[in-house]
């Protein structure tokens, strides 16, 4: 039985070897994988929201330009290189129609938008993704082998 | 004392919104015990305070699949209210009012959806319509919405609204049973904090 290091909400967590990283049911949040295949090092990053805004809030993996950017620092400190990183994303579905999302709209397509734009930004591309729609996805990242699956109800398990 | 969090809140305050859920509850309850022509009650409310990963262990396995029907609330209170609903208990709704039994939760027939968005309706609209004449607050309810999906995404709309100030989310919640039998279901309401604020200075307390 493979170790299953589980990801929480605005959290993030790294491993390198062997192991597999799960995030569950994300909804309007986006699950962000890293992985450097030459060093076996793999990363998952859950963030909720689009971007940090002015406000002191101390829960950097919450939101997807703070998150991304501590994700990428850590990865750096433990041998990965840039060039080398493959990112996939999976989530940002819009479980329902919100008006008072605080100017938000869609929270959902807002973060995946968002999330690319960062990663764009940092030099590092989208190898794959399965985002938007209406429903959860729970995101794994086998970093013994660099396989990203995303699973949901009803719907086949499918590779990323 | 303005409240700035959820976790500034006294004793006081705490017992004041368990009030207002034993109402609200109370009203859903008598209100779902007529359209499921059944002996319908509800347990004490909770309010619990809870960051983001604690309230959904709080909620059990986040892969579950659940029914939710989906309330904004607007006006001088705003916040969500949600009702879950494990597959056990759409399955007692659907027989009861529709005589089916083990229907495919991921692939309902309309009648199904409408009447398990209609019972969502009902019970939240008598939630709040308590809540409201209680406290004497205006509040505007949106269009009820129904997703069938995991408990965990489902979370994901009234935490992604409240982590933009907070990293607890509180909920006020409830149980129903049937006739005696006691099936998974949640009543769910979220405030935001200013609405916490209108409450307590509409009930004199500050």
């Amino acid at each position: 039985m493979e170790k299953k290091i589980s990801v929480g909400i605005a959290d993030m967590k790294i491993t390198r070897q062997e192991g597999i990283l799960i995030t569950y049911a994300l909804g309007s949040c986006i699950g962000i994988s890293f992985y450097d295949p030459m060093i076996k090092l793999g990363a998952l990053l859950h963030i909720m929201l689009p971007e940090k805004g002015r406000g002191n809030d101390s829960n950097i993996y919450k939101f997807a330009d703070s998150g991304i950017h501590e994700t990428l620092r850590k990865l750096s400190a433990y041998g990965a290189t840039k060039r080398r990183l493959v990112c996939k994303i999976a989530g940002g579905a819009k479980m329902f129609e919100m008006k008072g999302a605080g100017g938000l709209g869609n929270i959902g397509e807002r973060n995946a938008q968002n999330v690319k734009r960062i990663l764009m930004a940092e030099g590092l591309h989208v190898a794959s993704e399965d985002t938007g729609a209406n429903y959860a996805r729970t995101m794994l990242l086998d970093v013994s082998t660099g396989k990203v699956s995303v699973r949901s109800a009803g719907r086949p398990e499918r590779f990323l | 004392m303005a409240i700035k969090s959820y976790e500034e809140m006294n004793e006081l305050e705490m017992d004041i919104l368990k009030e207002i859920g034993s109402i609200g509850g109370g009203n859903a309850a008598t209100a779902m015990s007529s359209m499921l022509n059944a002996k319908v009650n509800m347990s004490l409310p909770k309010v619990v305070i809870l960051g983001f990963n604690e309230a959904l262990d709080y909620l059990g396995d986040p892969e579950e699949l659940v029914a939710a029907i989906f309330v904004e609330m607007s006006g001088e209170l705003s916040g969500i209210m949600l009702l879950i609903l494990t597959k056990e208990f759409s399955d007692e709704v659907l027989f009861r009012m529709l005589g089916k039994v083990d229907s495919d939760f991921l692939e309902l027939e309309e009648i199904d959806s409408s009447v398990l968005m209609e019972t969502g309706n009902i019970v939240i609209s008598s939630y709040i319509t308590a809540m409201a004449s209680l406290t004497n607050v205006n509040v505007e309810l949106s269009v009820p919405q129904l997703a069938i999906n995991m408990v965990g995404g489902i979370m994901s709309a009234p935490m992604s609204l409240m982590g933009q100030h907070s990293d607890r989310i509180m909920m006020i919640t409830g149980q129903f049973t049937i006739d005696g039998k006691a099936l998974d279901s949640e009543m769910l309401l979220l405030p935001d904090v200013e609405s916490l604020n209108v409450l307590m200075k509409k009930l004199g307390v500050e």
